[in-house]
Parts: C-alpha cells; structure tokens; sequence
C-alpha cells in the first residue's frame, strides 16, 4: 500500500488550477472585450463563478500553508481605511457588471495592527459571499471596540442558514449539494482571524442575521 | 508584482525588500491605487531618501525630526522605523533602542523586535541578541532576515558550526538566494565542512551566472574545496573554467595561477610548482588595477610557502597599514602569519612597527597644523588619504581641519561638501558615533549657511 500525502498532493494540484483558472479568466476578459454594447447576461456569471473558483482555490491553498507553517501573519500598523479600499478595489470589475452597491463606512483615523494581506484576503471572502446572496447592497464598516477593532459586512439578502449563524465554526458543515455551501469562507476567515494574537486575546468572527439592511451580517473581531 | 505563490518565489520577492506587493489575480484598479498610495509615500519620504542616496546620513535623521514634528499619524511608523535604521547606520545605538522600545511598548511588531536584536549585536550583548532573533523565528518560521542576524551572532562569538547549521537551514527555505549561498559556501569552508561547501559553491556558480555580483572567488573557493578533498582533476577542471570565463579579468587570472601552484604542489611537481608561482609573481607586477584584500593576503601565503618571504612580507605590510582599523581583518591576517610563521613574534613586530609608522605620518600633519600651516596640512592629510582611504585617524583629523579652516575664512560649498564627504565615509567606516557627532554638530552651521 502507499502512503500518499495528499495535504501536499492537493496544494500542489490546487497551484495547477490556479494557473488554469487564470488562464480561463484572461479568456472571459477577451471575449468581454469583444462585446462593445451590450454584453450577454451570461458574462456576469461566468466572472462570478470564475471569481468564486478562484477564491476557494486560493484560501485552500492559504489554509495548506498556515497548516503546514509557510505562511504566518507579518503585523504591522495599517489604516483601516486602506484594508476597506483595498476589499473594494478587489471587486471593482464585479461592480461595475452587477447592481449591487458596495458602501464603506470607517473613521479615517481608525488603525489596526494585522496582517494587512490576510485580512483583506479574508474580508474579500465574505464580499464574494455577500454579493452572491444580496439583493443590491453590501455596507463594509469597522470600528473600535474595547480592545478590538471590529470589521462588519452586512447585506440585504435572505441571511445565513440556522447551521450557519454560530461563532463556533469548528468544522466545516455538511456540503449543501444545492446552494453549495460547504462554509470554506467562514472557516477560511475564522482561521485567519485566530492567527491574530495579542495580549493573549485571539481575532474570532461572530455570524447572525441582525444586519441593519434585514439580511446576513458578519463581524471579525482584531485584538 | 509576483504572481507565483510557491513558498520560495514569494520569499525571494519579500527578500529583496518591495515598498509594496500584490498577488495574482488582481484588478487594474487594485494596481493603480497601490502604485498611487505608494507614490504619496515615496514623495513625503523624498527629502530623507535623497540624502540617504547621497550618504548624509545625519541630514537624513534630521528630516525625520521634522516630518515627526509634524505629527502625520499615518506616516509617523514608518519615519520611526527609517529613523531607527539611521541611527544603527551612524553607531547611535542608544537612539535605535529607544525608538525600538517605545514602539514595542505600543504594540509589539517583529520589525521592531528585530531592530532591537540588532541593536543589541552591535552592542556586543550576543546572548540578548540570540534570544531575540529565536524567538522571532519560533513566531515566524519564514523570517529570513532573523536567520541571517542569528547566523551572523553566532559567528561573531566563534559558533561557526552552529551558525553553519543555521543558515544551511535558512538556504533550504530559499535556495535561490545567491549572496545566502555565497555565504554558506564561505563559512562552510571555514568550518571545514567540505560537503556542504561543494554545494554551496556549486549553487553560487550556477545562480551566479548572470547575476552583478558574480565572482571569480566562488570558482576559486570550489577548486580549493576539490584540493582539500583529493579531487585534483576537478580542480583542475574548474581552474581552466576560470581562465575562460574570465579572461579579462586580472584578478580571476591571479586566482587560476594560485591554485596552478597549490595543485602542482600537491602533486608534488616541484618544477610545475616553480613555473606556476612564477606565472603569480609576473602577474602581480603586471596587474595595475586594485586587489581585493583577501586575494592579497591568500598571494601572501603562497609566496612564504615558496620562499619568498620578501614578496610575502611587502605585502602583510601593505595589507596591516591599509586596513590597520577593520579589527575582524586584522584578526584574519594574525591567524593566517600564526598558522604559517614559525617566528610567531614576526606579526605582533610587524603590528607595532606599522603604528609608529601610522603615528609619526599623523603627527607630522598635525604639526603643519599647529605651526598655523593649515592648506600645508590639508594637502598632507589629502595625500595620506589617497594613500590609505580607510584610515580613521587621518580622516577626522582631515575633517576637524577643514571645519577650522571654515570658521577661520570665508566657508565656500566646496569646502563644506569635501567635510560632509568625508564625514560620511567615517559612518561608512564605522568611526564611532561619539566621535562623529561632534564633528557633524560642528559643520551644521555651514550646511545651514550654504543652502
């Protein structure tokens, strides 16, 4: 019998997607170009899904390395209207080919000590989720509280299912064949959020439906 | 920009030190409001970064002071950080600590604990300095910089087979860092360790290839290796890759003909031996541009082991008077004399006669000085400085000079910028803070008065 590590079997095939699924989106974008007018309806999902593949892929390969010790958090100060910039500069083409509003809300003197390019990593998931359920609207806001600085992604959909709505995260839930959830971003940004220590206080998230727009709101909580 | 994700290729892109990186894929906009955030940056900091450019260091320190005193909270961080690494620059270490500290006390950031374990190298407290740069890699496995400082720790107090074993580790991380390799190769060989040396050597060479910093001592160091190890064939194999590679280079021609000479000596042909030492003797005479030290010092040891002990003693004189401040190479010179002398009095004789040497040329300039003839020894100083650049004691005294040549006449930007040029090749050299300061304070009001 051989033994095979599929840990690295899988990051190494997760890397070959990733080329592939680049290669693919280069493809959409030329074909895009070719529309002057009006570009099939059927453009905007190709992207979305490209995109979503794409963000799976990419936090597979994130948790690989955090599991394998390759990737560990570089901390420094950041503005956090920076990160909040960043997220939206990220889904600036998907913007720009649905109706949906991305709104930021930040004091401009907020500042928060992380790792700049895992968290942006980690609220970019939670955008991309948003943006498939809502219905036209996603606030992205962060304020301080007590002794952590809070990022919040509220939307205007239907909210997260009742095995969703827990900070308690551990597992990834039962693959949903339907709508597709298998809670790979909430793991994802739990997992990140957990990198972040200070003092003995450790980064969590906190999921429920108290969204101010009546749909899914989510919180990441950084010491 | 990388759009790799594999571990080595994102190490070596943080490696080189980026303002700034992102990570396939990305948006346009992403690009371009990075490339704006960093233009913002890159022009608040341009007065600091202009100086640093010319090696001004303490002007460069000062335009920190002032943008702190203007109290930007979103760039305030980072002016404490380049400030920080100015002062370890100019041996103001007590500063860099504060800075550091006051920081960690804010926050702890692995960039300020690693400064404070630099901080406490170049303050000599080793043990501190191990402690901080282990934990900086228990908490960040990838933090090569950590590594390199823990080696260079290490080595400092003789652990050369532990530090060995450290950055052996550090090279498996990034194998294709080509000054890591280097590095690896040259403490292998000291720490005799053949096998690891062969690799490193061997890696050297290959990423070397097209690489600035490309030498003929990689090539060099592996021949040696070979030798050490009885591979005279290959040896010679790579002393004729030598000559073709780099034929128009004196110094890799000097190399080739030095090991000709220990490969004949090692076969034990006695007329080969004779004909290759000769090829080192006539290529010395002929080579007109500057050696590196440590060639000199190896051409040294090779004409004593042939007999030609006034060759060999030329050039120890030469190498202990030009570099009669760099205690480290010192060291390396004493070492290599004890290990081939049999008078182990010769190099302590030899280090005495130089200092007079040194002192007598210093008083005679200072005596132009006090006998009023101050252009006299001006141009006395400028001639021993040709002569020997990296000599403490004539450049401040060249400094202090023209400073009082300054305050005595009507200062012109000529004078100034000669004074600050050589005030910057005193923090090149290492010359302590304590000294420098001062004579740095004193040209301020001429600097000030010139813009």
């Amino acid at each position: 019998m051989h033994s095979i590590d599929f840990s690295a079997l899988l990051a190494s095939s997760v890397h070959d997607l990733k080329n592939s699924l680049h290669a693919l989106r280069e493809l959409i974008d030329q074909i895009e170009n070719l529309f002057q007018e009006q570009k099939p309806t059927e453009l905007k999902q190709l992207h979305f899904e490209a995109n979503r593949m794409n963000n799976n892929l990419m936090q597979l390969l994130t948790l690989y390395k955090i599991g394998s010790s390759q990737c560990t958090p570089t901390i420094d100060e950041h503005y956090v209207t920076d990160i909040l910039e960043d997220v939206v500069d990220q889904h600036a083409t998907l913007l720009t080919l649905s109706n949906v509003e991305l709104i930021t809300q930040c004091n401009s003197d907020l500042v928060c000590y992380c790792d700049s390019i895992m968290i942006s990593s980690a609220l970019c998931t939670i955008v991309n989720n948003a943006h498939r359920y809502c219905l036209s609207k996603i606030l992205l806001s962060a304020t301080q509280e007590d002794d952590y600085v809070v990022f919040c992604i509220e939307d205007d959909g239907s909210g997260y299912p009742e095995n969703f709505m827990s900070s308690d995260c551990k597992q990834l839930h039962q693959i949903d064949l339907v709508g597709g959830n298998t809670g790979l971003g909430l793991f994802f940004t739990k997992t990140i959020a957990e990198l972040h220590v200070k003092a003995g206080k450790r980064g969590f998230i906190e999921t429920d439906n108290n969204s101010q727009f009546g749909g899914a709101r989510f919180k990441l909580y950084l010491p | 920009m990388t759009g790799e994700h594999r571990l080595e290729f994102v190490l070596s892109a943080v490696d080189n030190k980026p303002d700034d990186y992102l990570i396939k894929p990305f948006s346009l906009k992403q690009l371009s409001s990075r490339i704006e955030k960093c233009q913002i940056r890159k022009g608040y900091i341009a007065n600091i970064e202009n100086e640093i450019d010319n090696g001004n260091f303490y002007q460069a320190i000062h335009h920190c002071e002032r943008l702190l005193q203007q109290d930007d909270k979103k760039m305030r961080l980072q002016i404490l950080k380049i400030q920080a690494e100015l002062s370890i620059k100019i041996g103001d270490f007590k500063k860099a600590e504060k800075i550091y500290q006051d920081i960690q006390q804010e926050r702890e950031l692995p960039w300020a604990q690693l400064g404070l374990g630099v901080v406490a190298f170049c303050l000599g407290d080793y043990s501190q300095a191990i402690i901080t740069f282990q934990e900086l890699i228990e908490q960040h496995p990838m933090m090569l910089e950590a590594y390199d400082w823990l080696v260079q720790t290490h080595e400092a107090m003789g652990n050369d087979k532990y530090a060995l074993s450290l950055l052996s580790s550090a090279v498996t991380l990034l194998p294709t860092s080509f000054l890591r390799q280097k590095k690896l190769a040259l403490l292998a060989d000291k720490a005799e360790n053949l096998a690891i040396a062969k690799t490193a050597y061997t890696a050297s060479i290959k990423l070397g290839k097209h690489s600035v910093h490309r030498s003929s001592s990689d090539y060099s160091g592996l021949a040696n290796v070979y030798l050490k190890s009885n591979a005279i064939d290959k040896a010679h194999q790579i002393v004729r890759l030598l000559n073709l590679q780099f034929q128009n280079d004196p110094e890799a021609l000097l190399r080739a003909a030095l090991l000709e000479t220990e490969i004949q000596q090692t076969k034990g042909n006695k007329l080969l031996t004779q004909q290759a030492h000769k090829k080192v003797f006539k290529l010395n005479q002929q080579i007109d541009t500057k050696i590196s030290r440590d060639l000199r010092m190896e051409m040294a040891k090779t004409f004593y082991l042939n007999g030609n002990s006034e060759d060999c003693d030329e050039i120890l004189k030469d190498l202990v008077k030009a570099n009669i401040d760099d205690r480290l190479f010192i060291k390396d010179i004493v070492t290599m004399c004890n290990s081939i002398f049999f008078d182990k009095s010769y190099v302590e004789n030899l280090m005495q006669t130089i200092k007079k040497e040194l002192a007598d040329t210093n008083n005679k300039g200072i005596k132009l000085f006090h006998e009023g003839n101050t252009q006299g020894a001006i141009a006395f100083f400028e001639e021993a400085i040709a002569i020997l650049p990296d000599n403490h004691r004539f450049i401040l005294n060249m400094i202090r000079i023209l400073i009082h040549d300054m305050k005595a006449s009507k200062p012109n930007q000529e004078l100034v910028m000669r004074a600050q040029s050589y005030i910057n090749k005193a923090i090149q050299l290492g010359i302590p803070h304590d000294k420098v300061s001062v004579i740095q304070s004193a040209l301020n009001p001429f600097l000030r008065t010139n813009n």
